[in-house]
């Protein structure tokens, strides 16, 4: 028997898993080298190591499906499984920052002022940039399903449109809360009103990032045909996900800038 | 919003269609296909929203907003270490403008 009698993908050996957790343990002892002895070699060789496994990881993924034809009906499955499980574990992550924004805030402690926002602080207007920040996001949303829509239609022209919008509104948005952050009068050392607001939009604004870096990646492989209008993983993987920071910022828009403010 | 993310994710578990895949026939439905409506949404529902957004930004920043004395409260710009970066003073997004330092603004 020189071929496999089932449909499922048994994985050749692979180094990037390895390096992947080396980059992992660099990438933890990197910061502490960083934040508590001003060292930051281990950091960078984390950095460099973590980007160089996900690029390896993920470009031998595609090769596997787009060019080998590994990704039949089960293994997609299964990488769907694996895509919502790994939104599920990121949500748990915001969960965190949004139980310490609430424990702080719905009971304000009295060395704050015993108020929220605490005394000396003055929030964002919810209705100016962050408003504009939501209408953005909630756009990208739309364009991001013309784009789905389009390429089940295979209209290339229009998929390629949308998404090229969606990724345009996604950098806006990353435009808009750096030059926020430039302008805000509180920061992050101002006590748990600083450390919530900024660990919480921080961490979603990477999240951003990394979607946005996601849907250029799908850009990418569409410009080299890897997407059929029945087959392409992939894209919906990063729709899913651009959906899921949508969502975050949603909560977070009305949590922390709304009701926090 | 749970029942119908829940049902959605039942659906695409279930199948390798596309989760936000209508199948074309109920599409037929409507005489144009989904890719036609949601593109007219972007461009008369979405991309106007966020043109309005932008408007009413504009329109809020002439609006020249005045900086709040300064109160050296002990739970604010609270320095237990130094930052590992520049003088180890200043946050990542300082402005001298609006931002203080636990001593007061650097322009005064």
């Amino acid at each position: 028997m020189t071929h496999q009698t089932h449909a499922y993908h048994m994985v050749n050996p692979s180094p990037w898993p390895l390096t992947g957790a080396l980059s992992a343990f660099l990438l933890t002892s990197g910061l502490i080298m960083w934040f508590h002895f001003y060292y930051t070699l281990l950091l960078i060789a984390g950095l460099l190591a973590s980007t160089m496994t996900m690029f390896q990881w993920w470009r031998d993924v595609v090769r596997e499906g787009t060019y080998q034809g590994h990704h039949t009906a089960p293994v997609q499955k299964g990488l769907r499984y694996g895509m919502v499980l790994f939104i599920i574990s990121e949500v748990f992550f915001f969960a965190g920052f949004f139980w310490a924004f609430y424990h702080s805030s719905l009971a304000p402690t009295p060395q704050t002022g015993g108020q929220w926002p605490p005394t000396g602080i003055l929030p964002l207007d919810p209705m100016e940039v962050p408003l504009l920040n939501t209408a953005v996001l909630l756009a990208s949303g739309v364009t991001i399903t013309w784009a789905h829509h389009s390429l089940m239609e295979a209209d290339r022209k229009e998929s390629t449109q949308a998404l090229l919008m969606t990724i345009a509104l996604g950098t806006y948005f990353t435009y808009l809360q750096l030059s926020e952050y430039s302008e805000t009068s509180f920061t992050i050392s101002d006590g748990i009103y600083g450390s919530t607001f900024f660990m919480s939009t921080g961490f979603h604004g990477l999240h951003v990032i990394i979607g946005t870096t996601f849907l250029t990646t799908c850009y990418f492989r569409q410009q080299l045909y890897h997407f059929t209008s029945n087959h392409h993983f992939g894209f919906e993987a990063a729709a899913w996900y651009w959906h899921f920071v949508d969502v975050v910022w949603l909560f977070l828009y009305i949590s922390i800038y709304w009701w926090g403010s | 919003m749970a029942a119908a993310v829940a049902s959605r994710l039942s659906r695409l578990l279930g199948q390798s269609r596309p989760q936000l895949g209508r199948p074309l026939s109920s599409a037929a439905h409507r005489g144009e296909s989904s890719a036609r409506m949601w593109k007219i949404l972007t461009f008369f529902v979405a991309l106007p929203g966020v043109g309005v957004s932008m408007l009413n930004v504009y329109l809020k920043l002439q609006k020249e907003h005045e900086r709040p004395e300064f109160v050296a409260y002990p739970h604010l710009r609270i320095r237990t270490k130094p930052f590992p970066w520049g003088d180890g003073n200043h946050t990542r997004f300082h402005n001298s403008h609006v931002n203080p330092l636990p001593t007061g603004y650097e322009d005064e």
